[in-house]
Formats: C-alpha cells, sequence, structure tokens
C-alpha cells in the first residue's frame, strides 16, 4: 500500500470516528458543552466551510462570509416575527410562514451573493481580499443604520418561529444540534461531489492557471460568480442556523470582529482542505473557552490584555509556521513519512501553501 | 530536517495537551445544591469599562452588609468574597460578565454564567441593549432569575417584561423626570432641537425629556439621530438649527463620541453656552466631565436616580452611605453604577431569605415588590415594583457647577421629583411602541410630576416647587 | 447601458442637490424634495459649507490613506494593522500632550500652545515609524511576494495590538476615572485654531481647526509629492511601484526603500491620529473604523496612487457631507438613516465600472 492510499484510509477513519463521536456526543458531554461549543463549532464550521471552499478550489479569500451569514440571519429574523403582545418589538415583524422564509432568506442571500461575486469576479488576490471585506461592511453598516429592520438593538424571537420540519429548537438544544449535524455533512457532501463535477474541475482549472483557462474558452469571471453563489449559499445555511442558535441578531455579528474571527478559524483549520473548517472552529471555541475562563480581570499576567492576545499570537505562529493550518501539519506529517519511504517518490501537486502562491 | 520536525512536534503536542484538557472539561459535570450560585454581570470593554469594578463593588458591599460576605480584596472589589450566606445557603459567585455594551457578547457572557458556570441568578447587566438580549433569552429560561443592574432600556420591564426580570431602578426616561420642566421653567426655554446616538438607550433617555417638556408646553423643533459608527459629526451638527433659531439643544450622544460632538457644534457655531445646553448623563459621565463639563458649567444635566453627590440629609440616605462606606475603599458609594447594584444584591438577598435558598420560579414569587433604597424619599422612603417588575423610583436632577477649591468640575442636585413610574402617567406603555426615532410625539399633556419638581438645596429636599 | 444608468443617476443627485430640494414646510414636514436646508439655491451658505465640510474631512481622510496607499504600492502589502497603529499613535500623543501640559482633566484650547501640540504629533509618528518598520522587519521582509500571507500577518499584527494597546492605554486619566480600557480621550488643538473665520461669502463663518486639517492634508500631499518625485528615494520607490523585480535587478536596493516606504507609510498613520485625535477622540474602535476609511478610500481612488488617494479623499469626504446634508427628510424612517450606506454605495458604484479603482492599474 503506497503512503497515499494509507493516508486517505487513515482520514477516512478518523472522519468516520469523528461522526460517530458527533453523533453520541449528546449523551457525552454537558448541556452547556454541546450548545455552546459543539453546536457553534458545528455552524462556524459551516461558515468557515464557505470561505475554505473558495479558497481550497478558487484560489479565492473571501472575508465577505461574515457578512452574508449576517444577511441570511436578518432576512430571516425580520421574516419570521411578528408583532403580537408581549412579543418582539424590533424588527419589519413581517410574519411570514416558518418555511416559506427560510427559503425566502436563502435564495435573497444566494441572489446578493451573487450580486457580490459579479463585481468581485474580476479580482484577485488580495484585491479580491479587501472588496469582500468591504461588502462585509456594507453589510454591517446598513443593518445598523437602518432601524426598520434592526438597528444596533437586537432583532430576538427568530427561534420561536421554526418551520415545522425544523420543530421546537429554541426548547430542544439537542435537536438543534442534530440539524446542525446533520447540515454539516451534508455541505461537506455537496462539496465534495461539486469539485469532481466538471463545473467543479474548470473552477480548479480557474484557480491555478486563470490565463489559460480563459484562452480555452471558460468564462472565468461567471465561473467566479458562480462559485461565489456558491459560497454565499453555504454562508446562508450557516447564518440561518446561526440565527436559530443564538436567537438573536444585531450588527455585531458581521462586524470586523466577526469576520476577522472567522478567518482566523479558515487559517487554523486550514485554508487547502475543507475538513479544517471544523477543526479550526473546535480549535478556535475550545481556545477561546479555556482562555476565557482562566484570564483574571486585570488581563493576561505579564502582558495584560485578553485572549484576542493569546488569539493573535496563536494565529501569528499559524501563519508563519504552518500556513496550511492545522491540516497542513496533518499534510506534512504525511508528507514526511512518505520522505522517508525514499527518495523516488514524487512531490504531489499543488505542495505549497494556498496563501504562499499568490 | 529537525527544525522541520519541530515545527510539526511542538504543535502536534500542544494539541494533545489541549485536547486533554478540554475534553475533562467538557466531561466533567457539576451538580450542587446547598450553595445557590450566582453572577455579576458588567461591561469591562467599551465605553463601560469602569464599571467592572464599580458594579462589583456595589453588589458584594451589600452581600457583606446583608449576607454576612466579606469582600477578599478591600481596594480591588473583582478580586471576589468569600462567605455570604442567604436563607440558609452559601453564595457562591460563580463569575462576573465581561460585556463591551454589545447584546451580542453579552448573551455569549451570559451563557457562559447562567448555563456553563451554573448561576440561577444574575445582577446585571449595566446597559440598555445588553439588557434587552438578556430580558429576551430569560423569557424562555424561566428558571433563571435576572435582577437588572444598571440598565437604562425601557423593553426590559415594559414590552418585553418576562416574570423573572426584576429592576429596581428606573429606566433612561425615568431618569430624566423633571429635566424638561426644568429648563422650560429655569432657563425660559420654549424651543429646543435634540441630538443623540442612533439606538435604543438614547431613543429611551430622549422620550423622558421630550415627555416633560412637551407636557409644559415646550416644542422639540428637530430631532437628529448620529450614527453609532461614527465618522465625521460636522453635517450632522449642522442638521441642528442654529442658535438663533432655538432656544436650546438637548444632548444624547455618549461613549466616546460626546466630546466630539459638542467640538463640531463649537466648530460649527461657536463656543458653547451653558444656558443653551442640556442633556441626558452622558454629559457628566463617562470621561466627558473632563472634556465637555467644563465648557458647560451651569446646565443642567439628566440624572440616574440616585443623590449623586451626596449629602441627602435624610436618615435612610445616612444610613445607607454610613454602611455602603464600610466594605471598600476608593468607592464613591453615591455613585449610580454602585447604589444601583448594591440594591439589586440586596434584594436577591431579601428574596432568597423568603423563598429559604431555593431558586428559580419560587425565587422569582417572593422577591420583594418592595425596597427602602438610600435615596428614596417619596411614600415614606419605600421604593415600589409596580406589575411588570419596574421600580417606581424618586428621580434628582443635575446641574453641572464649579468645584471650590480644584477647579474641577462636579455636580449638585438642582431637583427633586418623587414616585417617577416607568409609564409616564400614560405616555409609554407595553402595547405602544417602544421609543424610538419620532415616538414619542412632542405634545402637551399634563404629567403626574408636572409642577411638583421641588427645589433642592444643599442636600434638603425643599418645599418649593420649582417655578 | 448600466454605465449610461449610473451617469444618469449621479446626474440627477447633482440637480437635485443644485436646484431640485426644497426646505421644509413650518411643520418640518416633507416628502422627497424636501431637504434640511433645501437646495443650492435655497441656500447657498449651507450648500457652501456642506462642500467644506466635506473637504477638510477629506484632508484628515488623505493623511491616513496616504501611507496606507504607499505601503501597498510599493510593497504590495495590505497593511491591515494600518488602523492598530492609528490607535497607537493616538494615545501616544495624548499621553505626551498631557505629559507636557501638566494637566489633569480636560484642556481647553486656550489652555494649548501650538508646540504643545507640534511635540506630540512627531512624537508619535516617530515612535509609531519605528514600530512600523521593526514590524516589517521582522515579519514582512522573509515572505516578499506572498501577498496574502503578508496580509494574514497584519491582520494578526493587528489583532495584538489592538488588543494591547486597550490594555495599556489611557495611563494618564483624571482623579475618578478609569485608567486603562481604551477610554475615550482627546487630543487638543492649539489655542489660536479655536475660532470661526468669516469668509465673507454668503455670511459663512467657518472653523479655523478644520481649515487646519485641510491645510495638513495638502501639506502632506505636497510633501509626499515632491519626495516621490524630486527625490532618489521617491525615484526609487516609484522605480519599485512600476517593476520591483526590474529596479531590484538594476542594482538598487529595494530593501533599504521597501524598510523607508514602510516606515512613512506607518508615521503618516500616527499623523492622522493626531489630527484626528484633536478632531474626534481616540477610543477603543477607532483602529477599526480608520482602517476601514482608508480601504474605501484607496478602493475607490485606486491602490498604491497619491492622486488616487487624494481623489478617493475627496470623494468620500464630500459623499459623507452631502449625504447626510442632503438626503431627504420624508418621514420617519427616510432617508437620513442611509447616509452611511449612502457613502458606501459610491465605492461599490466606483468598482463596478472600475475594478481597479479611478486611478489603479489593472490587477
Amino acid at each position: 500500500m503506497s503512503i497515499d492510499t494509507t493516508k486517505v484510509l487513515t482520514e477516512r477513519v478518523i472522519g468516520v470516528a469523528a461522526l460517530v463521536l458527533a453523533v453520541v456526543a449528546p449523551a457525552l458531554v454537558s448541556g452547556f458543552w454541546l450548545n455552546s461549543i459543539l453546536t457553534q463549532a458545528l455552524i462556524l464550521g459551516i461558515a468557515a466551510m464557505s470561505l475554505i471552499f473558495l479558497s481550497a478550489y478558487g484560489g479565492m479569500i473571501s472575508l465577505a462570509q461574515t457578512g452574508l451569514m449576517g444577511i441570511a440571519g436578518y432576512a430571516l429574523a425580520n421574516m419570521v416575527t411578528q408583532r403580537v403582545p408581549g412579543g418582539e418589538t424590533k424588527g419589519l415583524l413581517l410574519g411570514w410562514d416558518p418555511t416559506l422564509a427560510l427559503i425566502a432568506a436563502i435564495l435573497l442571500t444566494v441572489a446578493i451573493g451573487l450580486a457580490f461575486g459579479a463585481v468581485a469576479s474580476r479580482s484577485f488576490g488580495i484585491y479580491f481580499l479587501m472588496l469582500t471585506l468591504t461588502y462585509t461592511v456594507i453589510a454591517y453598516l446598513f443593518v445598523g443604520s437602518v432601524t426598520l429592520i434592526g438597528g444596533f438593538s437586537p432583532v430576538a424571537g427568530v427561534d420561536r418561529y421554526t418551520p415545522g420540519f425544523i420543530g421546537d429548537i429554541a426548547g430542544d438544544r439537542e435537536r438543534l444540534y442534530y440539524i446542525t449535524l446533520i447540515t454539516a455533512v451534508s455541505v461537506y457532501v455537496l462539496v465534495r461531489y461539486l469539485v469532481r463535477t466538471p463545473f467543479g474541475i474548470s473552477f480548479q482549472g480557474i484557480r491555478d492557471e486563470p490565463l489559460r483557462m480563459a484562452s480555452l474558452g471558460y468564462n472565468v469571471a461567471l465561473h467566479r460568480t458562480l462559485a461565489f453563489g456558491i459560497g454565499a449559499f453555504i454562508a446562508a445555511l450557516a447564518g440561518v442556523l446561526y440565527a436559530w442558535w443564538f436567537g438573536q441578531l444585531s450588527p455585531t455579528t458581521m462586524g470586523l470582529d466577526a469576520t476577522i474571527q472567522l478567518l482566523v478559524i479558515a487559517v487554523i483549520g486550514g485554508l487547502r482542505r475543507i475538513e479544517g473548517a471544523w477543526l479550526g472552529a473546535l480549535a478556535f471555541l475550545i481556545i477561546n473557552n479555556e482562555v476565557t475562563n482562566r484570564i483574571p480581570s486585570s488581563g493576561l499576567p505579564v502582558i495584560g490584555g485578553t485572549f484576542n492576545t493569546v488569539i493573535g499570537f496563536i494565529f501569528l505562529a499559524i501563519v508563519i509556521v504552518s500556513p496550511d493550518g492545522l491540516m497542513g501539519i496533518w499534510d506534512r506529517l504525511w508528507e514526511m513519512l512518505r520522505r522517508r519511504g525514499g527518495p523516488t517518490h514524487a512531490e504531489p501537486e499543488g505542495s505549497e501553501p494556498a496563501i504562499v502562491s499568490s | 530536517m529537525k527544525v522541520g520536525r519541530w515545527k510539526l512536534l511542538l504543535p502536534l503536542a500542544l494539541l494533545a495537551v489541549g485536547a486533554t484538557i478540554a475534553t475533562s472539561g467538557a466531561l466533567a459535570s457539576s451538580a450542587q445544591s446547598s450553595e445557590v450560585k450566582f453572577a455579576i454581570m458588567t461591561d469591562c470593554k467599551g465605553a463601560f469599562a469602569f464599571g467592572y469594578e464599580v458594579d462589583t463593588a456595589g453588589t458584594i458591599a451589600a452581600l457583606s452588609q446583608y449576607a454576612g460576605a466579606k469582600p477578599k480584596n478591600k481596594k480591588k472589589p473583582s478580586a471576589g468574597m468569600t462567605g455570604g450566606k442567604a436563607g440558609g445557603k452559601n453564595l457562591n459567585l460563580v463569575g462576573i460578565g465581561c460585556g463591551d455594551e454589545t447584546p451580542a457578547l453579552a448573551l455569549k457572557e451570559t451563557r457562559r454564567l447562567m448555563v456553563q458556570l451554573g448561576a440561577d441568578i444574575m445582577i446585571g447587566p449595566l446597559s440598555g441593549d445588553e439588557a434587552v438580549a438578556i430580558a429576551n433569552w430569560a423569557k424562555q429560561n424561566r428558571s433563571k432569575t435576572v435582577i437588572i443592574g444598571t440598565a437604562g432600556s425601557q423593553d426590559p420591564t415594559m414590552q418585553i417584561a418576562p416574570k423573572n426580570v426584576f429592576r429596581y431602578h428606573g429606566d433612561g426616561a425615568q431618569w430624566n423626570a423633571g429635566l424638561g420642566e426644568i429648563v422650560y421653567k429655569k432657563l425660559g426655554w420654549r424651543t429646543a432641537a435634540l441630538i443623540g446616538d442612533d439606538y435604543s438607550f438614547p431613543w429611551t433617555s430622549a422620550a423622558g425629556i421630550i415627555a416633560d417638556f412637551c407636557g409644559i408646553g415646550g416644542k422639540i423643533t428637530k430631532r437628529v439621530w448620529t450614527p453609532p459608527a461614527g465618522g465625521d459629526y460636522a453635517p450632522f451638527v449642522r442638521q441642528l438649527p442654529r442658535p438663533n433659531q432655538v432656544d436650546g439643544y438637548f444632548w444624547l450622544v455618549g461613549g466616546a463620541n460626546t466630546a466630539t460632538a459638542l467640538t463640531a457644534f463649537e466648530q460649527a457655531y461657536g463656543p458653547l453656552k451653558a444656558s443653551q445646553h442640556s442633556g441626558n448623563l452622558f454629559l457628566y459621565f463617562l470621561g466627558a466631565n473632563t472634556t465637555v463639563a467644563p465648557r458647560l458649567v451651569g446646565s443642567y444635566v439628566g440624572g440616574f436616580g440616585t443623590f449623586q453627590t451626596g449629602g441627602l440629609k435624610k436618615a435612610q440616605a445616612r444610613a445607607y452611605v454610613k454602611n455602603a462606606s464600610k466594605w471598600f475603599t476608593g468607592q464613591n458609594v453615591n455613585d449610580g453604577f454602585f447604589y444601583n447594584y448594591w440594591n439589586a444584591a440586596w434584594a436577591m438577598v431579601q428574596g432568597l431569605n423568603k423563598s429559604k435558598g431555593e431558586v428559580g420560579v419560587a425565587l422569582q414569587t417572593r422577591l420583594p415588590r418592595t425596597l427602602k433604597p438610600g435615596f428614596q424619599v417619596a411614600n415614606n422612603g419605600v421604593l415600589r415594583l409596580d406589575s411588570r417588575r419596574q421600580a417606581i423610583q424618586d428621580q434628582y436632577q443635575l446641574q453641572i457647577t464649579k468645584a471650590s477649591g480644584t477647579g474641577s468640575v462636579t455636580t449638585t442636585i438642582a431637583g427633586y421629583v418623587p414616585n417617577v413610574d416607568q409609564t409616564f402617567g400614560g405616555y409609554f406603555g407595553p402595547n405602544k411602541p417602544a421609543p424610538g426615532r419620532n415616538f414619542p410625539p412632542c405634545v402637551k399633556k399634563k404629567l403626574p410630576w408636572q409642577g411638583k419638581v421641588k427645589v433642592v438645596k444643599n442636600g434638603v429636599i425643599t418645599n418649593q416647587v420649582i417655578k | 447601458m448600466a454605465r449610461a444608468a449610473a451617469a444618469a443617476l449621479v446626474l440627477f443627485a447633482i440637480l437635485y442637490v443644485l436646484v431640485i430640494a426644497d426646505p421644509p414646510d413650518e411643520f418640518g414636514a416633507g416628502n422627497w424634495r424636501t431637504t434640511n436646508s433645501g437646495s443650492a439655491l435655497d441656500d447657498p451658505s449651507s450648500f457652501l459649507t456642506t462642500v467644506l465640510d466635506g473637504l477638510t474631512f477629506a484632508g484628515l481622510l488623505f493623511i491616513v490613506a496616504s501611507g496606507f496607499s504607499l505601503i501597498f504600492g510599493l510593497m504590495r502589502v495590505v497593511n491591515m494593522a494600518h488602523g492598530a497603529f492609528y490607535l497607537l499613535g493616538g494615545y501616544i500623543a495624548y499621553e505626551v500632550q498631557q505629559r507636557m501640559t501638566g494637566s489633569g482633566f480636560g484642556l481647553q484650547p486656550n489652555e494649548v500652545s501650538t508646540l504643545e501640540w507640534v511635540v506630540p504629533w512627531l512624537v508619535a509618528m516617530v515612535c509609531i515609524g519605528v514600530f512600523g518598520l521593526g514590524v516589517q522587519q521582522l515579519l514582512l521582509r522573509w515572505n516578499q511576494g506572498q501577498d496574502l500571507r503578508q496580509a494574514l500577518i497584519t491582520i494578526a499584527v493587528s489583532v495584538i495590538v489592538a488588543d494591547q494597546v486597550i490594555a495599556h492605554f489611557p495611563r494618564t486619566v483624571p482623579v475618578g476615572t478609569q485608567q486603562f480600557g481604551g477610554n475615550a480621550v482627546t487630543i487638543t488643538w492649539p489655542g489660536w485654531t479655536n475660532r470661526l473665520v468669516d469668509l465673507h461669502i454668503g455670511g459663512v463663518s467657518y472653523s479655523l481647526s478644520r481649515f487646519t486639517m485641510l491645510g495638513l492634508g495638502i501639506a502632506v500631499g505636497l510633501a509626499l509629492y515632491l519626495w516621490l518625485h524630486r527625490t532618489k528615494t521617491g525615484l526609487v520607490i516609484r522605480a519599485g511601484v512600476d517593476d520591483r523585480q526590474m529596479a531590484s535587478a538594476i542594482g538598487i536596493n529595494i530593501q533599504t526603500t521597501f524598510a523607508i516606504a514602510f516606515l512613512v507609510g506607518s508615521a503618516l498613520a500616527a499623523f492622522g491620529a493626531t489630527v484626528g485625535g484633536s478632531q474626534a477622540s481616540i477610543a477603543q474602535g477607532r483602529d477599526g473604523e480608520w482602517l476601514l476609511f482608508s480601504l474605501v478610500v484607496v478602493i475607490i481612488g485606486g491602490m498604491g496612487s497619491l492622486a488616487g488617494a487624494a481623489v478617493g479623499s475627496v470623494l468620500y469626504g464630500l459623499v459623507f457631507a452631502f449625504a447626510v446634508a442632503y438626503l431627504p427628510l420624508a418621514g420617519n424612517d427616510c432617508c437620513q438613516q442611509y447616509s452611511v450606506v449612502l457613502t458606501f454605495a459610491l465605492m461599490a458604484l466606483v468598482l463596478a465600472f472600475r475594478p481597479q479603482g479611478l486611478f489603479g492599474r489593472a490587477a
């Protein structure tokens, strides 16, 4: 057996084990851990996956995913909540049927994503990064300024109006956990399938050689726009799940901090492999929880500061030492094993980290 | 190759250690019922960062006074407390929440404190929109009890009003009761413009001013709302009428932007004239007292529900000051942040005593519906909660004055309004919209305390009314 | 087709401001045509002050954005820590001014002499320039060419620096106020700027402080222009912007040039912070705010172009001022609250038609 097949096999085994653990997790861990760490890790993982999908297969590092998540959440919240006594006071309070609202919110986000993508499809590298950042900022300022749909105050109650097939997730957190888990697995399978389709393959071709693909007759801009739309779809799912999980939307959801946070998660996990999304999210949340609980009010010892300093240093270390994140460390481990096997093995394709070659 | 190996092994080792620590945390469960777990929710970031120590001081001081607790460090309240028993059970302060005014972080901290660390009672939060988020959460978590610290938004006890949220102090509108009448009568204002941040606390705060000022016959000719995101204030300030077109201005811009907005005003219209400016507590608190207040000596500003300057000559107030000052050094016990958290903690102790240490609904039915806080004068010094667990509280309006000797500025109490209720005598209500950009409208209406604002001189509430 | 629509929209907006708008009626009510002070024809002095508001704000925008643009243009480094440099520079300037004036609480303008503003400004620029240089030498020198990686590194730096600044500033606070925590502080302009200048046009008096802001922005622009076009270092920088590899190949010490450019760019952030801190305040959150302003200005104007930064600043400043002043007052929820959104719509408009910015090179 070659090293490569061993690696794939090991990954499959680990993946199945992780899935099994995830399924039985409610029986193993406390309520807080299930709700605040695991469910949140799954949701952030889906969001990070939308980012990593674009970066791994398209070479596009997008900071718009948080904004799209927020748009989906806000759209759902505004459509679904109603004006009832003792009820909500913020937002449009349209009171639509929850299933309809769910579909509408996702479609709206995808439409906006396609529009964003169309404008951004002609930019590459750094320009693309900055452009997508401004998209999120536009969305953030929009919901913050337009008090009709929210404003600074939270738009609440969205988790009380869920579609029938979702059920009561405000009360039953286990149910929400399983719904999130199913969505995460489905999205993962979807992306794995997508990248093997002709669209996916040409998309990866555009990542590697945009000029050559253009000269072969592929519509580069269209491919990138569509891919951005797919990313928007995944981000919309994350946004809707987030709205159900958190119960409230406020502009902070798509602020600069949240955007950087998602980027940090994706980079820690690994921008090259979509499995990194959940790995990064879990690592981030666990570190966050541990550090927050242990830092005294006066800040970190010696240097002062909060969890942000800690994660900043970790992020810096990862970018310098292992730009492909944790999945990159995993890949390099196998690389080492492969090299031990002898100098005749060829270097695999795409061995440069995603952020180095640009 | 050696370096390369370390690049791999070190992170892997760290990961393994981290995972072990983490999973041990996940699997551990806690099950204690011989103690009462509670938490304090306050801010440690943003404009209210100072609240962290002050709010904790107020809480722990009250618990020391009424539940036999002891501060661990007289100079640093956030060090925590030892001891403390109420209703026969030990009190356990599981954590102090660190918010930054945003609802998202407040909710995250609430979950950490009340779900992960298991607190059943929360004393807090500090700021308006945080309380809105937490009240919404509390609605779906009836077994948890929230006693609001100093948050001034109207919604938590009016439109949302879940049965497990209590507030023993006034909201932002109540804090400003009487201010509109004072400027109408003492400064002769008949028309005024209003400028504030575009979110719920300034709206609520403005609502209180508008109700009073318009109620007695004044007119608000323009309302300008500035985006919390900041930017350049000059164009916004130009939206205001010129100083010769209006009698006065009400300022409700806070946080980092109070000084900015007032500077922008000066750059547009010339030096500030104190008799033309008033506003809510932002004008004095939050560090504005160094940058802004010196230019506004003589202005009347909204209060905070306390006898902020100290020296109220009533036995109940003197007893409060004496008791509150025993426990920490360097704390101003007259300050609203300290006072309101003290009262919340005191109420918690009374409730627990009555419920014999039971929390949840048992506690919620037994939390006191009356309280005798230091600065309540009307009703024989008894503060009452209304049907939505919201305090009907005496209010004290302030005037910015120069401190004798040091040359810095301070405030004196200028007016007293008894028994201000949250509805302002029917102006606001749970079925009415929450305060917003254009709500309430400027209408003439007789408020219950109209014409009854008392003059306060040197700590004595006189019988004269403000003329 | 789309271009024609956009042009028509812009033309309509200009006509609206100049002619179409009406002032509010005596009850303060309005429709889509009502603005706070009517059109330019109704109230020319309001129009003039709005133009001046926009231009003077643009001066400040330019100072901060030019540093960002310089670093990007030469080194292709998107310095996401630019905002954090701004924050740190602002607090340093504040601390120095407090030490110099010995005042424990709010300074009144007439108490501050020019020296007491200039020295903090210089100290802040030197400190941040050196700090930026350190960051560049340590973290960015060895991975040149890897744009995204460098962007991520600067993001990490911004997170760390912002958190540390909040933990350690402000240090000089009046008695009874909390130290640290990133609380808001203001730097005070020198006393002589604190007056209104009578322009003798339409009875408009305008603030001298704001004119100073514009003056400083123009001075920075001139200084940068002269530096880039009349000195040897500037020549090398422009050569490096055009073709980095060639410049290096013909023997120019590109590393020194990069270092100088990063130093200057960071110092400009501190310069902007001193001005911005005098005009507004320095507080937690300003770093994100000013990073975004810089980003928007250089995206509109084109990255790496000084003229682009200038034009971007002017456009942004004017659109912001006019949006607030001339958006219709048509009832409760329209339209003033969209002013901030409108400024970003401007950016989207530019990007839709010229993705590299007005003066940028095609990416």
